[in-house]
């Protein structure tokens, strides 16, 4: 079985230590950058690519676009929001909190599809986002609606330096267990049930089971994120679960590459302070996303990581001979 | 509520069944012809209200020829697309098909839509009415004509596919390559044209219903994101890819939105949209209808 794994070219890539390399390279950010705005900038592209990765590890690894991301990433940020301006809860536990609660409607959307093709857990999920969008937003009581809630920040300091180290953290550990679980038994099943549903379940693959871990760690993550997320911006609208957010995410993924788990993060960082100074155009900003999600998927699939990979390829084989 | 509140009530539900049920079945045909997902016919009901308006207001034309050119231009629209992009990613298309082509849908969609913010602004670009004046009907309830005209040529719009896809050659070419792919190529059929020509009628679905709701819902670059999240609840309601059973689905959808929205509030339709589908994938995951297509898409 390992060698099957070490034939793939992206494998010698992450033998160079790359992601390694990478962390390291994200973590100096702060360090050799003084301005805040840059670090600002950093951390919010740290932030789109961890949940790029996260929803890589759907798209990617089981076929299944959750197209309904951005409500599981707003669901923890509101779980957070409220139970720490609310009830006083400490924002570490409101993370933890608002992880649970994407998850858990991680596992009911997954009961309620995941038996099915791909199609239905893609439809079931936005339609639970537009519910819950129109939820946040009727229920003015609890959510403040349009007005938006404001959340306390989770560190008391000026400094942007707590916030962005406490990402760099959450977005290597989500790496880590994503990567681990792809590289052991359970992400073998999961490539033969992205490749072909019928020939994994012949080979007694349960898909249902795999498809449901997948998807269930995947909305939790995106739970996770999204409490952060309150802390750091400070004020929550129901905006933040809307389907643009979901598809500038799936978009950044696909651009990316898909199936590369690092892929979305780089496509961020690159294309996130890019995109800062577009900010007052916010169509042609939204353009770019969906002519680049079309281009990348309609001329070269394999996105970022997949340019990268052929590189590491080409330079194996110069090594080789 | 009284008596009017009431009827007007059923009469908008029917009037946006008529509506949903045409977008749907553009979905319909899409995944039960060519397994596309897709998440962009909301945008060409947008591009057909935007031709109509034009039309109307800066040419001056007769409003049913304002539709029709709504009609023409969203045809060509979907010729385009299939004839491009899609085309070309067909070429090395291999299991992954639905998730790609779901993409590329979204990806498109995104493009439509921020396209028309700018090229006409966030704006509502709406007309007054196409022919003003109301009838009244049970002596006490006037209907607006435009309404009436509208839910009359959905009708027409959709009985005139049924009866092209069951009784001239192409339509049942069409039906064919739904039921069997490499069948339909053994047979003779130029699977191409056809995936052009289903295209480009799924496409126009779209664009007939923005045209002809034009005087009721006005142009707009985002107008499309409601209609589409509804036509999807019609076809998980019908039973994916059944064209005649989103006619029915498109009612019921019409109706529960309309009465919800009525009697509850705004925002409550897409809970009970939610609340719908997860009724829906409990008790029959199929659709109400579906079983008689499930073989193409189980493929």
């Amino acid at each position: 079985m390992q060698n099957v794994i070490a034939l793939r070219p992206r494998e010698y890539i992450s033998q160079l230590g790359l992601p390694f390399f990478g962390i390291v390279l994200l973590a100096a950010v702060p360090l050799v950058a003084k301005d805040e705005y840059i670090r600002h900038l950093t951390l919010i592209g740290m932030l789109f690519g961890a949940q790029a990765m996260v929803s890589d590890f759907t798209i990617g690894f089981i076929n299944i676009s959750n197209f309904g991301f951005a409500a599981f990433f707003g669901l923890g940020a509101y779980t957070t929001g409220i139970l720490t301006t609310q009830y006083g809860i400490s924002p570490w536990v409101g993370l933890l909190a608002g992880m649970l609660m994407s998850g858990l409607l991680g596992v009911f959307t997954g009961v309620l599809t995941m038996r099915l093709r791909g199609l239905y857990v893609s439809i079931m999920a936005w339609f639970m986002a537009l519910a819950l969008q129109a939820l946040t937003l009727v229920m003015v009581k609890v959510t403040r609606g349009a007005w938006g809630l404001f959340v306390n920040p989770m560190f008391t300091s000026e400094s942007i330096l707590p916030s962005f180290y406490t990402l760099l953290l959450i977005t290597i550990l989500i790496y880590i267990v994503i990567k681990t679980i792809i590289e052991s038994r359970i992400g073998l099943a999961f490539r033969a049930i992205g490749m072909d549903v019928d020939y994994a379940r012949a080979s007694g693959v349960n898909p249902t089971r795999y498809k449901m871990v997948a998807f269930t760690l995947s909305c939790a993550f995106a739970g996770l994120l999204g409490a952060f997320y309150a802390h750091f911006i400070g004020i929550l609208t129901p905006e933040v679960m809307g389907t643009q957010r979901t598809v500038e995410i799936i978009a950044l993924n696909v651009i990316g590459g898909r199936g590369s788990v690092w892929g979305g993060l780089l496509a961020a960082l690159l294309v996130i302070p890019l995109f800062e100074y577009l900010k007052s155009l916010m169509a042609i900003r939204l353009i770019i996303y969906g002519a680049l999600l079309v281009t990348v998927m309609v001329f070269y699939p394999a996105g970022m990581a997949g340019l990268i990979w052929s590189a590491g390829d080409m330079l194996k084989r110069r090594k080789v001979e | 509520m009284d008596f009017p509140l009431i009827w007007n009530t059923l009469l908008v539900g029917l009037l946006r069944g008529g509506l949903y049920s045409l977008i749907a079945i553009g979905l319909s045909i899409l995944l039960g012809v060519m397994s596309i997902i897709s998440m962009m016919n909301g945008e060409l009901y947008m591009i057909g209200a935007y031709i109509a308006y034009f039309s109307f207001t800066a040419f001056k034309m007769n409003p049913l020829a304002a539709i029709f050119m709504a009609a023409v231009g969203t045809f060509l629209v979907g010729v385009v697309i299939e004839r491009g992009p899609f085309r070309y990613m067909r070429r090395r298309a291999g299991e992954d098909w639905y998730l790609n082509s779901f993409l590329l849908t979204v990806g498109l969609s995104f493009l439509l839509r921020n396209a028309a913010v700018l090229l006409w602004k966030p704006t509502y670009r709406g007309i007054r009415w196409y022919w003003g004046g109301t009838v009244t009907i049970f002596g006490s309830v006037g209907i607006s004509v435009d309404r009436l005209v509208a839910l009359l040529i959905a009708i027409l719009s959709i009985t005139a596919l049924q009866l092209f896809l069951h009784n001239t050659n192409i339509g049942r070419a069409i039906r064919a390559v739904s039921q069997d792919e490499r069948g339909a190529m053994l047979a003779g059929i130029n699977i191409g044209n056809i995936f052009t020509l289903s295209f480009a009628i799924a496409c126009m679905m779209g664009g007939i219903a923005g045209a002809s709701m034009l005087s009721i819902t006005p142009a707009f670059p985002y107008m499309g994101t409601a209609p589409n999240n509804y036509a999807w609840l019609v076809v998980m309601l019908a039973g994916l890819g059944n064209v005649s059973g989103a006619i029915v689905g498109g009612l019921i959808v019409g109706m529960v939105e309309a009465i919800s929205f009525q009697l509850i509030g705004e925002g409550w339709p897409a809970v009970i949209s939610a609340v719908i589908l997860i009724i829906v994938l409990v008790v029959k995951p199929s659709g109400i209808f579906g079983s008689a297509v499930k073989g193409v898409w189980e493929r």
